[in-house]
């Protein structure tokens, strides 16, 4: 079964893959270009994008990117500092996953933003909530070939409060909830991926990001406080930053082959509401930087889309396979 | 109009034969010749204003005959030509149930595959030729549309043995790049030059057309050791005659081997030494020419040079492309091909 579902997401890919390369025939662009020798592994749409992402290693810091500044309230749209977060050190939990040999089965997919509430934009019109949609139907697609059951918490762009997000995950009953975001950073010549999962964090930028995600709610960051108490430890949080970390090494490997210069910024934890209210683990990813202009131009192609809903779909397989392995373990000892 | 009442097709636009397989259920081949007639008394007899397929190679005295696909692609220059390939398309179209313009009658998706070494150009001609013909279209390399057909798109060597061309593509789970993929030109056009040569040297009492030797090619090809005698019947000095040709069609045959060897083993040196094995050990052979008996084993043992392997011929050499054309239409999805209007 699992080897039918691996053939159907790889013709899948190939479909796509195919489909972009008739579709540059019929707007005459230039001859896919010559791959590099055979052997390095780079897939052909590596290849492909490798100029855009080269093209990254030319711009300093101050590169002025087409892309305008990032619509006020949106997620991961906050402008920050130029150096990577510091994962803050937490309390983690050590609570064995075998104690609960729950499998991972239901999945909410969270498209980040909506409707009125655009999220960040690029002068060219380049929407973050377009994107993320694009993103989780995707890979929704992927995870029902995977055998999971998705509920998207919007398929449509219409707008959603977090409030309302957080009530379609916990209504459904989801054993994983994954909020889709693109991201915006001052520094144009950034990109990269990151994950976060629930938890605080010291770092100012952090504040200020989970402040606009989570403005709207109805809630004070003082309020908030109070609910992370009694999340500090426990299954839930283990459980999330085990699967931000699956989502993010799957990111970043996958990524990395069409799109080299990606950065790693890393797992992070940040007390964003739809990660605090919600009653499974659950995380948020941004999945690209679309203050970069190499980065938006790749997300602008339907093609690397689907590459990263893949890598995210890869991501949340492997933590369903490493649940399941855990409460194996559990049964057997 | 809704999806469902679209018809999708695949094509595989061959030099010497072409096939068409269509969701309805039909599948066709033809041979790639149109004609138009000759002059006046040959409309007349005709009663046709072109002729296509088997057809037209019967009736060919009356006619300006055109093979409109050299070594597999659109014979550039000639105006009758491009005609003559959009003849064959519509004709091939018709034979499915599609055989009217677009806008007519309901909606043509059609997969046409095409040599692995097709350039941009060929491939521009061809969405010309085909755009009042069908709504949308992909154009696909030959091989990748057999391997996609049999689902071998991982770590298999697809080598499509048409007449005009010889394809060789490796499959690493994506859409094969230049490096992944060949074209030869020694094909079975090539071999029936061979073959005419040698028998015009053997027997140059024997007055014969190429065209008689590519049915003796068909009809007996091999390699390796003969099974029987081959012998056909031609005309000397007006008589009848039967003529022995085995010598000249294996030589003809085998002459094949070392372009088709060596491009095997190149591709197969440059895969990562990691697949090397899995790729050798899946060797598929498609199209007409694949038939020569004997082919696939004889591939099979110039494996042994490299660690040995296995070469196998899909079950339906002919059909294998236009097959796998249709699978690619039929899993595209409806929003691309939507994309893809032309």
């Amino acid at each position: 079964m699992a080897l039918w579902h691996r053939r159907r997401r790889l013709k899948r890919r190939l479909l796509v893959e195919l489909v972009e390369d008739n579709l540059e025939q019929i707007r005459g662009g230039p001859p896919r270009p010559r791959p590099a020798s055979v052997g390095l592994g780079l897939p052909r749409l590596a290849l492909a994008l490798l100029p855009l992402a080269l093209v990254a290693g030319s711009h300093g810091g101050t590169n002025a990117a087409a892309t305008s500044p990032p619509l006020a309230h949106a997620a991961g749209a906050v402008p920050r500092a130029a150096d990577p977060l510091t994962p803050p050190s937490l309390p983690l939990a050590t609570v064995d996953a075998g104690v609960f040999p729950l499998a991972v089965e239901r999945v909410v997919l969270d498209p980040g933003h909506g409707g009125r509430n655009g999220g960040t934009q690029t002068p060219s019109g380049m929407v973050e909530k377009d994107l993320t949609l694009d993103i989780a139907l995707r890979l929704r697609d992927l995870l029902e070939e995977e055998g999971f059951a998705v509920v998207l918490t919007r398929e449509e762009d219409v707008a959603l409060s977090l409030e309302e997000r957080v009530a379609v995950a916990n209504r459904e009953q989801a054993d994983l909830f994954l909020s889709i975001h693109v991201n915006w950073i001052d520094n144009q010549a950034v990109r990269g991926v990151e994950t976060y999962y629930l938890g605080t964090s010291d770092d100012p930028f952090v504040g200020l990001l989970a402040a606009a995600e989570n403005r709207d709610s109805g809630y004070a960051m003082a309020d908030l406080k109070g609910l992370l108490v009694e999340l500090y430890s426990g299954l839930r949080q283990d459980a999330s930053e085990r699967a931000a970390a699956a989502v993010q090494r799957s990111l970043l490997r996958s990524l990395r082959t069409v799109n080299p210069a990606v950065q790693d910024r890393g797992v992070k934890t940040a007390p964003f509401i739809v990660l605090m209210k919600t009653e499974m683990p659950a995380v948020l990813a941004e999945v690209a930087c679309l203050s970069n202009q190499q980065e938006a131009e790749l997300l602008g192609r339907p093609l690397y889309r689907q590459y990263i809903a893949e890598a995210l779909a890869s991501g949340i397989v492997s933590y369903a396979d490493g649940r399941r392995a855990a409460a194996a373990a559990g049964r057997s000892s | 109009m809704s999806e469902k009442e679209s018809l999708k097709v695949g094509i595989d636009l061959g030099t010497s034969r072409s096939s068409v397989t269509a969701s309805n259920g039909q599948r066709h081949v033809i041979e790639s010749y149109v004609g138009w007639p000759a002059d006046m008394v040959a409309r007349k007899v005709l009663k046709k204003e072109v002729l296509v397929g088997r057809e037209a190679l019967e009736n060919r005295s009356m006619l300006d005959l055109f093979r409109p696909l050299e070594e597999g692609l659109i014979k550039e220059g000639s105006s009758r030509d491009e005609a003559a390939v959009r003849e064959l398309l519509r004709h091939l179209l018709s034979l499915v149930g599609a055989g009217v313009e677009k806008g007519n009658g309901r909606r043509v998706h059609a997969v046409v595959g095409v040599p692995a070494a097709t350039l941009r150009v060929n491939k521009q001609s061809l969405r010309k030729a085909l755009a009042d013909l069908v709504d949308s279209l992909i154009i696909v390399s030959e091989p990748f549309a057999v391997a996609y057909g049999l689902e071998a798109l991982l770590h298999t060597m697809v080598i499509d043995l048409g007449a005009g061309t010889a394809d060789f593509c490796v499959m690493r789970g994506r859409l094969p790049t230049e490096e992944d993929q060949r074209t030869l030109t020694t094909a079975g056009d090539w071999l029936d030059e061979q073959l005419e040569v040698l028998v015009r040297e053997a027997h140059p009492e024997a007055n014969f057309t190429l065209h008689m030797v590519r049915q003796w090619k068909e009809g007996h090809s091999f390699v390796g050791e003969p099974r029987a005698p081959v012998k056909v019947t031609v005309p000397v000095d007006g008589r009848p005659t039967e003529i022995d040709i085995t010598a000249p069609l294996r030589t003809a045959c085998e002459a094949l081997l070392p372009p088709l060897v060596e491009t095997m083993l190149d591709l197969h040196s440059r895969v990562d030494p990691e697949y090397q094995e899995r790729v050798r050990g899946n060797v598929i052979l498609a199209g007409g020419t694949s038939l020569i008996r004997g082919l696939d084993k004889r591939l099979e043992a110039e494996l042994a040079q490299v660690g040995g392997g296995r070469v196998s011929r899909v079950s339906d050499p002919v059909f294998a492309g236009s097959d796998g054309g249709l699978s690619i239409a039929l899993e595209a999805p409806d929003g691309d091909w939507d994309r893809l209007k032309g």
